[in-house]
């Protein structure tokens, strides 16, 4: 199959050190990966087969992060998501030793104390995943649809800022996405500039 | 981007003036430090004067350009300005290129002015004093980041003549030398395959050996570095196309940059979009 011969080319490649980026595009269908989630469970793409998926890249001290956090904008998304059946998979692609690195304890901790309600959060500590899909920013949002097709990469939201004021404001992407997806309608928009920190990858 | 017109200034020789009118000093944050700036001592009514947001980043650290690249936040203002003032938009200055671990980011660092145009009314009153106040927000990185907002305050006096402030006369230089200067050439945007290309052509086209060339627009191209090549009198800059593209704008504003501050020369040009007839 060609995704996994991407998987393994780019593994094969890269061998240990920080693996080239990707192509991905909406229409395509989105490459698998498998990860270990904060409790020792692997996440793969293709287990969620038939469920629509959120990718959502995460660096708990970025503080466009914060802004989605601190604002219980992120949360808020996550709860209704998945409350609607979809999966979502918070990935931190931070290296050992960056800001924001987080190990499983760690992660739960972060989990309880903001009350998030992701399906998983889930470990891409060598980058691989976050290269896969050209993940730049926290966040970087990425929707799949439940035949495994890419529909939206981008941000989160339109207004770029790291102010809280702005969320309301702002055309929050994910519920639009998702409300367009379960309706069977054209996603109206499907990439929007991401924008936040870059992601904290390995040198 | 014209040069900025200059209030032309005599001399030096009003530092005692702007010594007694200075009111805010500069502003400490995380790893930075702003001040609201003046180029001349005093401002004189009827004309324009030029103000600089100061910057200075602690080593590592920097801010961004217009367009911050992978990932970033370009700084912005907010003037509280008395009746009749009026600020134009920051005169973004050539941005560098930062490489942080493979993702690009455009922007500034060291200690940087972006300067920003003010006219002063007619009827501003000579022998009077003014405050001009800006709130600044703005986003520094070294690769963590932090946001930073504060109110920078500048009061300057209004009189017939205003005279060059040693004290920025360098920072302004700096900054009027990384301003791209607008250049006469012709140019072409093009979408070829996964990739946008711009084609210049012009007599006198930067022969810098390190060329580097970033696109004001977002969701255009790549943030990574372009393939330039070089004709007799052409120069064609190919950028890898966004993988946030929708569409191409109807033009492009391209910056040729060429060393670094304080030796940065850049050129900017507008492209329009051509539309290739024969695609393969």
């Amino acid at each position: 199959m060609k995704l996994h011969s991407t998987v393994i080319a780019l593994l094969l490649i890269c061998g240990v050190s920080v693996p080239a980026w990707a192509r991905i595009a909406v229409g395509e269908p989105a490459p698998d990966f498998s990860l270990t989630d904060s409790n020792g469970k692997t996440q793969t793409l293709s287990q969620y087969k038939g469920k629509i998926v959120v990718l959502e890249w995460n660096n708990p001290e970025c503080p466009f992060v914060g802004k989605h956090y601190g604002g219980g904008n992120m949360q808020k998304q996550q709860a209704d998501a998945t409350t609607a059946g979809v999966v979502w998979l918070t990935i931190n692609s931070g290296a050992a030793g960056k800001q924001g690195h987080l190990d499983a304890g760690g992660a739960n901790a972060y989990i309880a104390k903001v009350g998030a309600k992701q399906t998983a959060y889930v470990f891409d500590p060598a980058g691989t995943a976050g290269h896969l899909y050209g993940a730049r920013t926290t966040p970087h949002i990425y929707i799949i649809d439940a035949q495994g097709v890419l529909r939206y990469m981008g941000g989160i939201d339109s207004i770029p800022s790291t102010d809280k004021d702005d969320l309301a404001k702002a055309t929050q992407y994910v519920p639009q996405v998702l409300a367009e997806l379960k309706a069977g309608k054209a996603v109206s928009v499907t990439t929007s500039q991401p924008y936040g920190c870059g992601v904290k990858y390995g040198s | 981007m014209t040069p900025h017109p200059i209030v032309s200034g005599a001399a030096a020789g009003a530092t005692l003036l702007a010594a007694a009118s200075a009111a805010a000093g500069p502003v400490q944050t995380d790893h930075v430090g702003l001040e609201l700036v003046s180029e001349t001592t005093a401002l004189a009514p009827g004309r324009s004067a030029t103000l600089g947001l100061r910057f200075v980043h602690e080593p590592h650290w920097h801010t961004y350009w217009i367009n911050p690249g992978d990932s970033g936040l370009a700084a912005k203002l907010s003037w509280q300005l008395p009746a009749g003032f009026k600020a134009g938009e920051i005169l973004w200055p050539a941005p560098q290129r930062f490489d942080v671990d493979g993702l690009f980011n455009f922007g500034y660092s060291g200690d940087v002015l972006l300067p920003v145009q003010l006219e002063v009314p007619s009827n501003a009153k000579r022998g009077s004093a003014v405050q001009l106040a800006v709130e600044a927000r703005w986003l520094v990185c070294r690769e963590e980041c932090i946001p930073g907002k504060a109110m920078l305050t500048l009061d300057l006096p209004i009189a017939a003549e205003a005279v060059t402030d040693p004290r920025w006369h360098a920072g302004f230089a700096a900054a009027r030398a990384a301003q791209p200067q607008r250049a006469a050439w012709t140019g072409a945007a093009h979408e070829r395959g996964d990739r946008i290309e711009v084609a210049l052509s012009g007599s006198d086209l930067p022969s810098d050996p390190a060329l580097d060339a970033f696109v004001v627009q977002r969701q255009v191209v790549g943030y990574a570095p372009p393939q330039i090549n070089r004709g007799a009198s052409t120069l064609t800059v190919s950028f890898a196309k966004s993988e946030y593209f929708t569409s191409v704008p109807a033009a492009l504003d391209l910056l040729l940059v060429a060393g670094v501050p304080p030796n940065i020369r850049a050129w900017s040009t507008t492209a329009p979009l051509v539309t290739d007839k024969a695609q393969p």
